[in-house]
């Protein structure tokens, strides 16, 4: 995977650049001794890594402002930086760049109960905004598996989705309001702090989410509160075939649910968390769906119903409602441990998130199994099948010459047999460096120049977390001047890194 | 009125679209572009050298209800969508208004193009999101000719820059969209709307907050003026047939007087009412707006404009958070600047809904944003448009 050619120049004012930066945001909140700079080389992605010019921690939105004017007028790179959950490589320092990293500005500035909305910083982790309104039955419904560690200003980066969002959407669908500096210091402030803030404005607060970092700094976000649902229970459904599982999701929705979470984990998972949870699936359990279903209890009592009806009609061997919250606490927890317990089955594992239409799942999980074979990897499956979001988890052993290459390889046809069946790379885990070089398989030249033309808008230096995303620099100073006819190549010259 | 100084272009291709526009580009010409032209009343007027009619863009490429997305031209009339979605017990839940009683046009020929385009979502808006929330992906021709898609048709999609949002609610001057891929959701089975007198704005203000602090999924919470002219609260709670039952037991408890209750068909055509606006009865010279604001700051924020003869009738929806009202055209240059004024003061935001085309000229339909962000707008516009062939001033006031 190739990177911007750093620039030595840049490189060589490193010094002189930790003083002014060091000016703006105090003495101890630049980190420029590479012991210290070492934590933040990668995200997490492991299998990346570059070491940031200088780490930066500012503590307000006028010193991001300072920060960002200083870095244009230098023409200094800046990364954005959370907490460094990301899955895609998008908070990958530059070796010539600083890391702007978002720690400090971790206040919930307000809560407004009756207008049902929070004003909170980027640095605040996710779960932290739905503990500061517990008290009032309220709670910020999008919720990321990072939701303990990974911070709202990263989410609105991504775009981040999570187990319940076929139900109630994801980042973009709960933010009112954004304030934002643009790479030159200018700051915006996008929508407001109740519903319908930005009407009758061009979407650019739409454009920033899930631009993972690439438009502007994000420094305030005001974001939608919903009440806590009465109640949630959880449907547990094994099945014979993996197909048999698949019709199974498409037989709920078509009934007329969408549920709060509908879950998918095949053999191999159950087999390793079955170890970790101390219980035994049947052995003729091919695949497991976990449905979750909320509202009011005579609601959910009412869907449970129909659910486990349907589940029966569509070949369950089982199904298992839980009845206590521990109940649903512990049927939850073999999904939550899939991960971590098929990290014990191998040295290393590889995940993306290619999203495909449902109807497409068995097709798609059939080539999966043809890759395997192909590349001598072994895989497993843990995904949300309620928005065909899938999960594929590629085991492999760094050590092993070779294996990570392979390993990138499946992952890789794994994405590209996702947009063939109609879907696309990313649903969740965002671009990054990850997924850049598969863009020209999703999108058009002329799909990617329409993108790229967005951010020569924002950020025309093209200083903001370059690299990332697309394959191709903007070359935004051409555009506008350069057009080559509908079907042409654009720039069939152009150097890719 | 759009005016144009030849005739209408009704093309019914991407391709022929690309390539009007790609002619219209090479000759320096302007673009009008509209659906069916229904709501040629909302937004700026334009002036335009020629106007683009995109309503014979009409074919449903698929839909897949199991897979809850629908694929269409944006010429697709909204009634033959819903249609088409009611069959598989399915419908579009930001409950897309078309305001065409405002404008004195035919709401059967309103498109899905023009509901995407004005981005206005219904009163389930407080529940379910807006019309943005569901659009997965668009296909569309930008200002040079050249046709580009942008999002998906997944329900979770974050490769690449969400285009498909930017273009919604951009009144068609940042693309000609040719396709739209809508998620939607299955229908509630049951619904009903309890109906009780109205109290002071603030009693009512605070019975919605009351109610939106339940997790009751209400879909449906405003105070307007019933058929005998007496102002009434309405909630709508939609579910399962227990569900509802269960809602309404609840919801009961919290009212200050029994109820009256509207079922299912009522409850249907009342909500169109709201929708569609139709109890501000607007005459003729009236002008009407939409403001958007903080629900908190509607009681006091109505009444003084009320008592600064801003508003002449008015109703409340989104549990607060928007009222509709008329204007009087006595002064109307004098009072749209007082009215606007007055909800800038609180943050609010005035959509002028409708006015005779030199005051929408003048004063602009939509409210002015801050001078970075307008900035930032022209940038972008030209990001797709950069000869701003694409209905000229329609979000914008000319200098």
């Amino acid at each position: 995977m190739q990177m911007p050619e750093p620039s030595q120049a840049i490189m060589n004012q490193r010094d002189a650049l930790a003083v002014a930066l060091r000016q703006i945001v105090g003495q101890e909140w630049v980190i420029s001794d590479e012991a210290e700079r070492r934590p933040y080389q990668c995200d997490g992605i492991t299998a990346y890594m570059a070491m940031p010019l200088l780490v930066v921690l500012p503590g307000s939105a006028a010193e991001v402002q300072q920060i960002l004017r200083l870095c244009h007028e230098k023409g200094v790179k800046v990364v954005p930086r959370g907490s460094g959950t990301s899955l895609s490589g998008g908070a990958l320092p530059l070796e010539d760049g600083i890391l702007l990293v978002t720690s400090r500005l971790c206040n919930v500035l307000e809560v407004d109960a009756a207008n049902r909305v929070a004003r909170v910083q980027p640095g605040v982790p996710n779960i932290k905004i739905s503990e500061a309104v517990q008290h009032l039955g309220l709670c910020y419904m999008p919720d990321p598996s990072s939701q303990l560690i990974s911070t709202i200003g990263g989410n609105v980066a991504e775009n981040a989705g999570g187990v319940h969002c076929l139900k109630y959407g994801v980042t973009a669908n709960h933010i009112l309001g954004l304030e934002a500096v643009l790479m030159t210091g200018e700051i915006l402030h996008l929508g407001g702090a109740y519903l319908g803030a930005a009407e009758g404005e061009l979407d650019l607060m739409g454009v920033l989410t899930g631009s993972e970092g690439l438009l502007a700094m994000v420094t305030e976000i005001a974001v939608r509160l919903e009440p806590v649902p009465e109640v949630a229970r959880v449907i547990s459904m094994s099945f014979p075939s993996v197909e048999e599982a698949c019709a199974c999701v498409g037989a709920i929705v078509g009934a007329g649910i969408i549920p709060a979470g509908l879950e998918f984990m095949d053999r191999k998972v159950l087999d390793a968390v079955s170890v970790l949870i101390r219980e035994t699936f049947d052995s003729s359990t091919a695949a497991l769906l976990l449905c979750e279903l909320d509202g009011t209890a005579v609601e959910v009592d009412a869907l449970v119903d129909v659910v486990s009806d349907v589940a029966r009609a569509q070949g369950a061997i089982e199904t298992k409602v839980s009845t206590t919250e521990e109940e649903r606490q512990r049927i939850w927890s073999s999904r939550k441990l899939a991960f971590s317990a098929i990290g014990k089955l191998c040295p290393d594992y590889y995940c993306t998130d290619g999203t495909i239409p449902r109807n497409k799942l068995p097709e798609v999980l059939n080539k999966m199994a043809d890759m395997s074979v192909k590349y001598g990897l072994d895989y497993a499956n843990c995904f949300h099948a309620g928005d065909g979001n899938l999960h594929p988890i590629i085991m492999y052993d760094a050590a092993k010459p070779g294996d990570l290459e392979k390993a990138e390889a499946f992952g890789a046809d794994v994405l590209i047999a996702c947009v063939d069946a109609g879907g696309v790379l990313s649903g969740e885990h965002g671009v990054g460096v990850e997924k850049r070089d598969l863009m020209t398989h999703q999108f058009t030249e002329i799909d990617l120049n329409q993108q790229q033309m967005v951010k020569c808008a924002f950020d025309p230096a093209e200083l903001l977390n370059p690299g990332k995303v697309f394959p191709t620099a903007c070359r935004c100073a051409e555009f506008g001047r350069m057009h080559v006819r509908n079907g042409a190549v654009r720039f069939p010259d152009i150097p890719r890194f | 009125m759009t005016q144009t100084e030849t005739t209408c272009l009704r093309p019914s291709s991407t391709q022929d679209v690309a390539d009007i526009i790609m002619d219209a580009a090479a000759a320096g010409q302007t673009l009008a572009i509209t659906g069916n032209g229904t709501r040629q009343g909302f937004g700026n007027p334009v002036t335009a050298s020629r106007t683009l009619e995109l309503g014979g863009l009409d074919q449903v490429a698929f839909y897949e209800p199991e897979d809850l997305v629908i694929r269409a031209g944006v010429g697709l009339t909204l009634d033959e969508l819903e249609h088409m979605l009611a069959q598989k017990s399915q419908y579009l839940p930001f409950e897309p208004p078309r305001y065409t009683g405002l404008y004195g046009t035919d709401g059967r020929r309103s498109t899905l193009g023009g509901a995407v385009a004005t981005a206005l979502s219904g009163p389930r808006r407080i529940l379910c999101g807006a019309v943005r929330d569901f659009v997965l992906g668009v296909e569309g021709v930008n200002g040079q000719g050249d046709v580009f898609k942008a999002g998906g048709r997944t329900m979770k999609n974050v490769t690449g820059y969400d285009l498909s949002k930017l273009v919604t609610g951009a009144c068609g001057t940042l693309a000609a969209l040719t396709s739209i891929t809508l998620k939607v959701l299955p229908a509630p089975r049951a619904e009903l709307t309890l109906v009780v007198p109205a109290g002071t704005l603030e009693d009512d203000r605070a019975l919605f907050e009351k109610i939106r602090a339940l997790p009751l999924g209400v879909s449906g919470l405003a105070r307007r003026v019933a058929a005998d002219e007496c102002c009434e609260v309405v909630i709508r709670v939609e579910g399962t047939i227990p569900g509802v039952a269960g809602n309404r037991q609840v919801l009961e408890g919290l009212l200050p007087t029994p109820p009256r209750v509207a079922e299912q068909e009522e409850s249907r055509a009342l909500w169109q009412d709201i929708r569609e606006l139709s109890c501000l009865a607007p005459r003729a010279d009236e002008l009407v707006w939409r403001v958007n604001l903080p629900a908190t700051a509607m009681p006091v924020f109505v009444d003084e404009a009320r008592r600064a003869g801003c508003i002449s009738r008015f109703f409340v929806d989104w549990a607060g958070g928007v009222v509709f009202s008329t204007m009087r055209g006595v002064q109307p240059e004098v009072d749209a600047l007082r009215y606007r004024k007055m909800a800038e003061k609180i943050g609010a935001r005035a959509m002028l809904l409708r006015a005779p085309d030199p005051i929408r000229s003048q004063f602009g339909a939509f409210p002015p944003v801050a001078a970075g962000v307008a900035a930032l707008e022209r940038r972008t516009r030209a990001a797709f448009d950069p000869a701003g062939i694409f209905n000229p001033g329609r979000m914008t006031v000319q200098a």
